[in-house]
């Protein structure tokens, strides 16, 4: 399709006159690069969002015939909405708690498999098996595992002495929502402690040497050395998990649809069912909005505490 | 404490978090496999170890032969495929283009691409799920493609930009001065550099699409375009779960992924945090 290209190529065998013309001629070039991505991300990103915002502020039903512009209507149901409001609560606890969760765990993890002990590396190329796999799979797998009678769970409790253990967790209100967490934290835990793993290998040997020297004990150096060395990956991972966690909408939809009894019902999961369950477009879109700005607002926060340490040494 | 036992107790921590680790994470995979292989019958003794006659293939031939299963299989193959491939070209045009050119509103661009990762999908796929119907694209295969792909784009695009940062641009530049278009540089120069980096994005779109439940339980309308995970969905969600069936379409479910981890595993996170991480 393409000609080889004519050389070897050497390194360093730019000059530099010629080159400064050649990228002003190239620009246009790099914005036929960009082009396919803009046009998918703006026809199927970009305008939807719009549209959705648009969305928010009419009666648009699947199931009705025209569209009115009913102003703040759909929000002023919101605040009427006691969902709405559980799933709000539900969700800002999920991503709260699951990301501080996965946080601390990954940091054990990471600690673990730091260690040059037998078997680590087969074990660091299993783990992460959990985070590939679908996660209707996952939720599959664990309800199975809920499940009375014949559950792992209630078979484990039974013969550990809990004779009466015969309940369906996913469908216990009370035991429904720490489930979902835990598939959260099964996803995505070995992710964490593989990626500060990998950051924490990167931290010079010598710092440790050099503390080592001062007397310095294990937490001082890793409060001192190993947590600012892999400041950058924790910056990464917790935005975005925030971000992920608290869209996810397959782990609360798949195992439980947000019961029993709206006992884990989260934003994403109420939004879709008042879309596709109700053909309530408008509605949909306006909790999707709250939604938005939810994490918009985290992420201006977050920018204005990440910028303020950055200029404060 | 001296230091030959502190080592030791060292060991003994770090054995204790592989061991929960292992149990937690890794034990449910081993569970469902396990199940796949018992009669309904076993399954429904509540007990862990049954005689040996009741372990079987049946559950495997049941869905493979008397269910629809296959199919399903199939759409979901062609549709990982397909958003793989489109998603590559895409992905790897932009991430070029966004890392050794000067484009007008080039950092705009590059914020804008990593602030959609804020959107929820939920509120993107409402007026999705119009624009795909008014292409008439749904229940069509090319329909959930292009929905899943904006799952996968932005943070794909993110991860190679980084990706492409990290290679010298003095090899595309040498490479340039001697007559190179854009083309070839970036086939001949810049993807057997990238190669690694490039089969994780692969791995992460086809993951991506494999996995995807929300984008195609709106737009696939019939078994043209059903994949697995609505299927297990619906069976999972059936009033009397036959769990060895469900076990091993978990099970057929999951192979895929884990075989093509295999392949990527130790590259997986350099290459899905090479957006995040300079070396500089």
């Amino acid at each position: 399709m393409f000609p080889t290209c004519p050389i070897f190529i050497q390194v360093g065998s730019a000059a530099s006159g010629r080159k400064r013309i050649l990228v002003m001629a190239e620009r246009q070039k790099g914005l036929f690069l960009v082009l396919p991505a803009v046009i998918i991300m703006g026809v199927f990103t970009v305008y939807p969002l719009l549209n959705s915002l648009w969305m928010a502020f009419t009666d648009n039903n699947l199931l009705g015939s025209s569209v009115e512009f009913v102003g703040l209507d759909n929000f002023a149901r919101l605040l009427s909405d006691d969902v709405f409001w559980l799933s709000l609560y539900h969700s800002i606890v999920l991503t709260v708690v699951v990301v501080l969760l996965q946080f601390g765990l990954g940091l054990i993890l990471a600690w673990a498999m730091q260690q040059k002990l037998p078997g680590m590396g087969a074990f660091k190329s299993i783990i992460m098996a959990s985070w590939v796999i679908p996660v209707a799979a996952t939720v599959t797998m664990f309800k199975f595992m809920a499940q009375p009678d014949v559950g792992f769970i209630n078979i484990v409790l039974r013969t550990i002495g809990f004779q009466d253990a015969n309940i369906y967790w996913f469908g216990n209100r009370a035991a429904a929502f720490p489930f979902i967490m835990l598939l959260h934290l099964w996803r995505n835990v070995p992710f964490y402690g593989i990626a500060f793993l990998a950051a924490m290998q990167a931290i010079p040997r010598s710092y440790y040497e050099a503390a080592e020297i001062d007397g310095a004990d294990a937490w001082s150096k890793f409060v001192h050395i190993t947590l600012p060395g892999i400041r950058s990956m924790i910056i990464v991972m917790v935005t975005i998990h925030v971000l992920w966690t608290f869209n996810n909408f397959d782990f609360v939809y798949l195992s439980t649809g947000g019961g029993p009894v709206n006992a884990s019902d989260v934003l994403p999961v109420y939004v879709y069912r008042q879309s596709w369950d109700r053909y309530d477009l408008g509605y949909a879109a306006s909790i999707g909005a709250v939604m938005l700005i939810l994490l918009m607002i985290y992420f201006v926060v977050y920018m204005r505490l990440y910028e303020r340490r950055e200029t404060t040494p | 404490m001296t230091r030959s036992r502190r080592k030791a107790l060292t060991a003994v921590l770090a054995y204790l978090v592989v061991i929960s680790s292992l149990i937690y994470f890794i034990l449910p995979m081993l569970w469902i496999v396990y199940t796949s292989f018992r009669t309904q019958a076993s399954i429904f003794t509540g007990r862990v170890i049954s005689p040996l006659n009741e372990y079987t293939l049946v559950n495997y031939a049941t869905i493979l032969s008397v269910t629809d299963f296959p199919a399903y299989f199939q759409n979901s193959i062609v549709i990982a495929a397909a958003v793989t491939l489109s998603s590559l070209f895409v992905s790897i045009t932009a991430a070029y283009g966004l890392s050794r050119f000067d484009i007008k509103g080039k950092n705009a661009l590059i914020v804008g691409i990593f602030a959609t990762q804020m959107f929820p999908q939920v509120l993107l796929i409402i007026p999705m799920y119009l624009v795909i119907f008014s292409l008439s694209l749904l229940d069509k295969v090319i329909g959930v493609v292009l929905g899943q792909l904006i799952l996968v784009l932005p943070f794909q695009v993110w991860m190679l930009k980084g990706y492409f940062d990290n290679i010298p641009t003095e090899l595309d530049e040498a490479a340039r001065i001697d007559g190179c278009g854009i083309p070839q540089r970036l086939l001949y120069v810049i993807l057997p550099v990238a190669a690694p980096g490039i089969m994780v994005a692969a791995f992460f779109s086809f993951v991506v699409s494999w996995g995807d439940y929300l984008i195609v339980s709106i737009i696939s309308q019939s078994q043209r375009t059903a994949t697995i995970t609505l299927v297990m969905q619906r069976l999972s969600a059936s009033l009397l779960v036959r769990w060895g069936d469900l076990a091993a379409v978990t099970v057929l479910t999951i192979v895929p992924t884990i075989i093509l981890f295999s392949f990527v595993q130790n590259r997986l996170v350099e290459g899905l945090t090479a957006g995040a991480v300079r070396e500089e």
